[in-house]
């Protein structure tokens, strides 16, 4: 299928990564957070000091005791992270033995589910509704891929694929033993590796279907693929996959061995030379930060990209689901008469700021000034919240079939039935993240939509 | 003089704090604060960059594009008192004429601004101190647009009563602007049309008579005349076009009013389907009239309506109020298009008012979230056939 997104918005930030793999310094410590799992309540399985292998359980989910989270790499446990009323916020592994050899491959088709779940890989899926890491007992309708990321700066999915072709078709095999359903995955149509590779396979895999994507800002987004292709009704799940994951769940099923790797880009205004790196998942981030930050305060350091990502500090680690690394300036700052003057630096998708007009714009003289105005993107808030007064802004980047402020209200006053009435199974956080960047008034759109579905959930369990 | 201020600034911000010695000032202080200086807030969660637009940006653009119907409805204050008062010279040069009426109207115009945005925003103030929210920047335009749409002779007390009405009961006890239903500037107006109607127009506007005095006198406006029995107004299409004709005291230009339609639009501030359905709906309303044409005013043709009266004024500034609107874009169309149907069937049929437009608005402000339940409706009808058909 090709899906033409109309409705979104592109965004441009300095600092795109260039196609180059750059030479990581050394790492040493490598952490698995419980936070990158929404609604996780880890139980503790090592204590510090612990020397485990890659594939080690570090803690497992109370809720789904048989998925198992399990350190990327060999060495000891060096410390339990905890925050509030003691929540385990991360465990950290020091890296310090060479990685073991190869070990045999996976060879036992009806225990897949079982052997992934046993190996740290099986936390890679995730379902819709709820965002949670699926339930192995679960059949999906669906399993959905994408190799099109359009947030701002993410990383190319051709580029970070090249040469893992052969883990790649592993794990789609993986992947289509895992449902009865199809497996999806979303191109760019220019896309030079994955996409003509994944059609090469469809011969063989007749499960897999192989769609392209254009448009702009969220067409990249597995909850927009899944609005157009196969939409998620009450009561069914779907599953998505990051694409590194399946290549690296190919990796286990080949080699039986638990070794994650993560091609993420760092990208961003605030980073010096923006470029690739090659890590083991949940590395840490502190000694390419060390080398990257163009200054030392006032960033905001983000793992995933400026509409979703986390923010983590100097010493953070790679997110689970994560293979952008964003720095942009903090917005800590006055603007003085900023509601006021004409706005040719402000980043605005609104018209009411001159560089509104040159946002997203084709015109030849609109870039031209654009490069000599170049809009400032930063962490300000830029007002103060409000209650909702406009209307009819959000239909415009948001492209479902669902009213997405009356949704956002139902959220806000918690009915449930409305919000299955108006289409909350089909949406998670990020598909608001346009919302809430152009709502002007403020609104903390994504956090209102991941209490409402966790609220729901709580309520099935 | 920036810097300046802001240290100035941050040097008596302890004071309006809590624990400061006049913290239950802290919300009138964070509002003068922030009409200085966009906050230094920083996103904390969800979405890291965000949108420059905040309320103040998108509101103040409401308030440039009603600058020109304000200018001109001032200039046309004293005109109309000019052509009605023999000691004015009404021959003389432009230059003189332009001024002079402008001076005289702005002079009329000045106290009833004033009174409105000290009795509205001291009463805003007071429910963000109580609630302790933000001072909200809808009143900004509300505040100018009731004097704008009273009769320049309104007495002041009775003005400050209905903008207290309009805020307390129209807004305020819904929980402030973004939670009302009822345009508050329209409240404002239908509180004084009820209350007071001698001082509000009959079949007739009053003009003032005189700069300080509480005299009027009265004008025939276009829609007394047609409701008094007229073929047509006898005002010319283009004496309404410019508005140079008597009429409560910025509805009466045509051409002023679409230039603040166009920075509206322009900005994409206000919707372009409501206004466009508004047009629309009186349109058609009026064609129908026409169509029929068992009276003089039925006969009248429909594009009369457009510039009669505050059909414009109301298409463009009030029924696009969007927390009172549709909020559905399907609905949008709905609510314009009736707003504009009824606003001319209440003036041709009705024989108690001669203008419609402030009750259509105010009809389809109640009736807006029904129209937009049933748009939604459709919405989760169809999500629910899409389940029926799967399984």
């Amino acid at each position: 299928m090709n899906i033409k997104i109309k409705k979104g918005l592109d965004l441009n930030v300095l600092g795109e990564a260039e196609l180059e793999f750059a030479i990581v310094p050394k790492i040493e410590d490598y952490a698995v957070q419980p936070v990158d799992f929404v609604g996780m309540m880890p139980k503790l399985l090592v204590e510090e000091g612990q020397q485990v292998c890659a594939g080690d359980a570090l803690f497992y989910d109370k809720r789904q005791p048989e998925v198992l989270f399990c350190t990327p790499v060999d060495g000891v446990v060096k410390s339990v992270v905890r925050g509030a009323k003691r929540k385990l916020l991360a465990v950290v592994v020091t890296a310090n033995v060479e990685q073991a050899p190869a070990s045999e491959g996976f060879t036992a088709p009806e225990k897949v589910r079982e052997f992934l779940c046993q190996k740290g890989m099986w936390t890679a899926l995730r379902q819709r509704p709820f965002g949670i890491v699926a339930n192995p007992a679960d059949s999906p309708k669906a399993i959905f891929i994408t190799a099109c990321e359009s947030a701002p700066l993410s990383a190319d999915a051709d580029f970070v694929m090249a040469g893992r072709e052969e883990a790649f078709a592993m794990g789609l095999k993986t992947l289509c033993g895992l449902t009865q359903g199809k497996v999806h995955l979303c191109c760019k149509p220019d896309s030079t590796c994955v996409k003509p590779f994944a059609e090469s396979l469809q011969e063989n895999f007749s499960q897999l279907e192989v769609h392209t994507v254009s448009g702009p800002h969220p067409s990249g987004n597995v909850g927009t693929q899944i609005a157009a292709i196969d939409p998620i009704n009450k009561g069914e799940v779907i599953w998505t996959i990051g694409l590194q994951d399946v290549a690296n769940m190919g990796d286990l099923m080949l080699t039986g061995r638990y070794a994650p790797q993560k091609r993420f880009a760092l990208a961003g205004p605030e980073v010096r030379m923006p470029r690739y790196y090659e890590v083991t998942a949940g590395a840490s981030l502190s000694s390419i930060l060390d080398q990257q930050l163009k200054h030392q305060d006032h960033v905001r350091i983000i793992s995933g990209d400026v509409f979703t990502g986390t923010t983590i500090t100097k010493d953070g680690f790679l997110g689970a689901y994560d293979t952008l690394v964003t720095l942009l300036p903090e917005g800590d700052y006055y603007d003085f008469m900023g509601w006021l003057l004409p706005g040719l630096d402000k980043t605005s998708y609104s018209k009411t700021f001159l560089s509104g007009w040159l946002v997203g714009s084709d015109c030849k003289i609109a870039k031209l000034i654009s490069q000599f105005f170049p809009t400032k993107v930063d962490t300000n808030l830029h007002g103060g919240v409000r209650p909702f007064v406009f209307s009819g802004n959000f239909e415009k980047v948001f492209p479902f079939d669902i009213y997405p402020l009356q949704l956002i209200k139902a959220a806000i006053i918690g009915d449930i039935e409305l919000m299955e009435n108006l289409g909350i199974y089909e949406v998670e956080p990020e598909d608001f993240a346009l919302c809430e960047f152009i709502d002007p008034s403020k609104t903390e759109i994504q956090s209102v939509i991941r209490e409402a579905l966790e609220t729901i959930r709580k309520e099935a369990m | 003089m920036m810097n300046g201020l802001r240290n100035f600034i941050d040097k008596i911000k302890p004071t309006f704090s809590e624990g400061g010695k006049l913290p239950w000032l802290s919300s009138t202080f964070e509002a003068f604060e922030t009409f200085a200086f966009t906050p230094n807030t920083v996103t904390r969660q969800g979405s890291h960059i965000r949108d420059a637009v905040d309320m103040k940006r998108s509101m103040i653009l409401v308030v440039i594009a009603l600058l020109p119907a304000l200018l001109f409805g001032m200039w046309n204050i004293g005109y109309q008192t000019a052509l009605n008062d023999m000691s004015w010279n009404i021959d003389s040069s432009v230059w003189y004429m332009l001024w002079s009426c402008f001076w005289f109207g702005f002079l009329r115009m000045l106290p009833l601004i004033v009174v409105s945005y000290v009795v509205g925003l001291g009463i805003e103030f007071m429910f963000a101190q109580i609630r302790h929210h933000e001072v909200n920047e809808g009143f900004l335009v509300t505040g100018l647009i009731i004097p704008m749409i009273v009769p320049v002779t309104t007495p002041l007390w009775q003005l400050a009563l209905a903008v207290a009405f309009a805020v307390v009961i129209g807004k305020e006890v819904f929980g402030g602007t973004g939670m009302n239903f009822l345009n508050p500037a329209l409240v404002a107006r239908a509180f004084l049309f009820f209350s007071y109607p001698t001082h509000m127009s009959g079949d007739k506007v009053w003009i003032a008579a005189d700069l300080w005095g509480s005299d009027a006198i009265t004008g025939a406006t276009p829609l007394g005349e047609m409701m008094a029995g007229g073929v047509r107004p006898s005002a010319s299409l283009l004496d309404m076009f410019i508005g140079t004709i008597p009429g409560s005291t910025c509805e009466t230009s045509a051409i002023a009013i679409l230039l603040g339609a166009a920075l509206l639009l322009l900005t994409g501030i206000a919707s372009w389907r409501v206004m466009l359905s508004v047009v629309l709906g009186g349109g058609v309303m009026g064609l129908l009239f026409n169509a029929i044409g068992a009276n003089a005013y039925m006969q009248l043709p429909f594009y009369y309506h457009f510039l009669m009266g505050g059909f414009l004024f109301g298409a463009v500034f009030m029924a696009t109020d969007p927390v009172t609107s549709a909020q559905t874009n399907a609905g949008k169309w709905i609510y314009g298009f009736l707003i504009g149907a009824f606003a001319v069937v209440l003036r041709v049929l009705n024989p108690a008012y001669p203008e419609g437009m402030m009750l259509a608005i105010l009809l389809m402000n109640c009736f807006a979230p029904l129209i937009d339940h049933c748009v939604v409706s459709r919405n989760i009808k169809r999500r629910q056939s899409r389940i029926k058909i799967e399984k």
